[in-house]
């Protein structure tokens, strides 16, 4: 029963050709032995909370994995940093600049370690960028060719919250929301907490509009802390053969 | 090999090639139209391109063809002639200018990352440096051009379509030269330069030959062969760079001064810039 919707994946062999990430190509997920599962949602759903969860339940159970963060390339960073502070970035370099990082952790890490028969988790991955930069005003067809190189996900949970939730979980929690963060660039509002709202909005808008096309699986972010992340365990369990990712030793038997 | 005249300055129309319908060269109402028109695909967010009144001249080609030398020397003669000038070039923006040279410099970087840095580098540089001095009517010199950011994607092995996506909102030029030059040529000019080839400049990322002459004439044959494809579907007008500076030069100002409505084309270089005037 639990198996059943298990990918199956082909054994592992050495690939006949490069299957590193070919720009303007995309990785379907049967490219390399590892997986992939990703989680998105707006600011305030929920999303790291259960993602470091599942971490933790799998790095417990010894599983092979590999955990990312968007906006982290060391590589990038300092041209990040100096664009946001002196507010540099429109929104073209703001993506491209985002690309850039995620290009360098695509080639540098999450292909390698799928290809090395790793469990890859993504705290955000391209449908931020999908979601973020339509909402400032990107072309979305230039975007979905932006990303094109990106390995597609096994599974990508959406944390869908309530706009007003996620928003007043944010603005309890932080002193001061970032110029860039909330979408200060876009001139919606003087006000730093309403133009957050708004973005927020706008953003919430573009994932909704992902979950058919891009497969997401939506889970509630209002429900308990420990109830959401049973559900999401049993869909990870379900739908990805973790066996595979085991101990080694353990694997063999 | 003199210019291959086009009569087509703005290279506008090629893209979208409706037959049924009436095509006026200035329709400019729906955005697709100002994305094809002014732009090579997509219009650039959060900006008009009605309110242009300068001129964007891109001179394109590789290391060693001249580029610069002949930007110096045009950039005297505009301004002799009542013109401003801004420049424009790779690696030359506030936004990441320095970081693709660390990057270069480590050499710990892998080609895709290098390619999405310096198309940031160039929409900071379109949208800070170029727009700007187009909207006040200035003459934009732009030593190269999306072309050999292209160019340099698609010899490495990144899809044609994917880098010519990620340049769909760069300005179509006004006019584009091309500095066409022999890798031997352009080999000895630059050696000349530095009294060494860079690693870049060689394409040594691409492990093409441990022999330096080899790999680096290998790379930018790969580039011209390349350029060559370009050349024709945007209408490059391509000058010999294998003549003389003065050669090129009067070319290059003939075909300008058309394009700026400039009555003549004479220029001697001043004294400060004469020790280029080969």
């Amino acid at each position: 029963m639990e198996t059943q919707d298990v990918v199956q994946k082909p054994a592992r062999t050495e690939p006949a050709k490069s299957t590193l990430p070919q720009p303007g190509r995309p990785v379907p997920s049967r490219a390399y032995p590892g997986a992939l599962i990703v989680v998105e949602g707006t600011d305030g759903s929920g999303k790291s909370t259960q993602l470091y969860l599942l971490k933790r339940w799998l790095e417990i159970g010894g599983y092979r994995l590999h955990f990312t963060e968007w906006n982290s390339s060391p590589l990038v960073k300092s041209a990040t940093r100096r664009g946001k502070q002196r507010r540099l970035l429109t929104p073209t370099t703001f993506s491209l600049l985002h690309a850039a990082d995620f290009a360098d952790r695509c080639e540098r890490q999450i292909m390698p370690l799928l290809q090395g028969d790793y469990l890859v988790l993504a705290d955000r991955y391209i449908y931020t960028a999908f979601a973020r930069d339509t909402a400032r005003g990107c072309s979305p067809r230039w975007l979905r060719n932006l990303y094109r190189f990106a390995p597609v996900p096994d599974i990508t949970f959406y944390f869908r919250a309530p706009l007003d939730v996620a928003v007043n979980r944010i603005l309890s929690g932080r002193p001061k929301l970032k110029y860039y963060e909330a979408g200060m660039d876009l001139g919606m509002s003087y006000d730093r907490a309403e133009s957050f709202r708004l973005f927020q909005a706008r953003i919430l808008e573009q994932y909704d509009k992902m979950v058919e096309t891009d497969n997401f699986v939506v889970l509630d972010g209002t429900i308990p802390v420990n109830k959401l992340q049973k559900q999401m365990r049993d869909i990870v369990a379900s739908k990805i053969d973790l066996k595979r990712f085991a101990p080694r030793a353990e694997a063999a038997e | 090999m003199p210019d291959q005249e086009k009569e087509k300055p703005a290279p506008a129309a090629v893209a979208t090639e409706t037959p049924a319908a009436p095509a006026p060269p200035k329709p400019a109402s729906a955005p697709e139209d100002a994305g094809q028109q002014y732009f090579f695909g997509e219009p650039l967010v959060g900006f008009d391109p009605s309110e242009i009144t300068g001129s964007l001249i891109v001179i394109e080609g590789m290391d060693g063809s001249g580029r610069s030398t002949q930007i110096t020397l045009l950039q005297e003669w505009l301004e002799s002639e009542g013109f401003a000038v801004q420049t424009s070039g790779l690696r030359r923006s506030n936004l990441v200018g320095r970081d693709i040279d660390e990057l270069l410099a480590k050499n710990a970087v892998t080609r895709l990352t290098l390619a999405l840095m310096y198309a940031t580098d160039f929409f900071d540089q379109m949208e800070h440096r170029i727009l700007p001095a187009l909207r006040s009517g200035t003459v934009v010199l732009a030593d190269r051009y999306i072309f050999t950011l292209i160019g340099r994607g698609v010899v490495r092995g990144i899809n044609r379509d994917y880098m010519s996506g990620l340049y769909a909102m760069a300005l179509r030029p006004h006019l584009t030269f091309w500095l066409n030059v022999r890798p031997e040529t352009a080999f000895g000019r630059e050696f000349r330069k530095a009294q060494a080839i860079s690693y870049w400049e060689a394409g040594r990322d691409m492990s093409l030959s441990h022999d330096l002459y080899w790999s680096f004439i290998r790379y930018q044959t790969m580039i011209k062969r390349e350029f060559e494809v370009i050349a024709k579907k945007h209408n490059f007008i391509e000058l010999d760079g294998e003549a003389s500076v003065s050669a090129v030069n009067k070319q290059l100002r003939q075909r300008i001064a058309e394009q700026l409505g400039i009555r003549s084309t004479k220029y001697t270089p001043s004294s400060a810039l004469s020790h280029l005037w080969r």
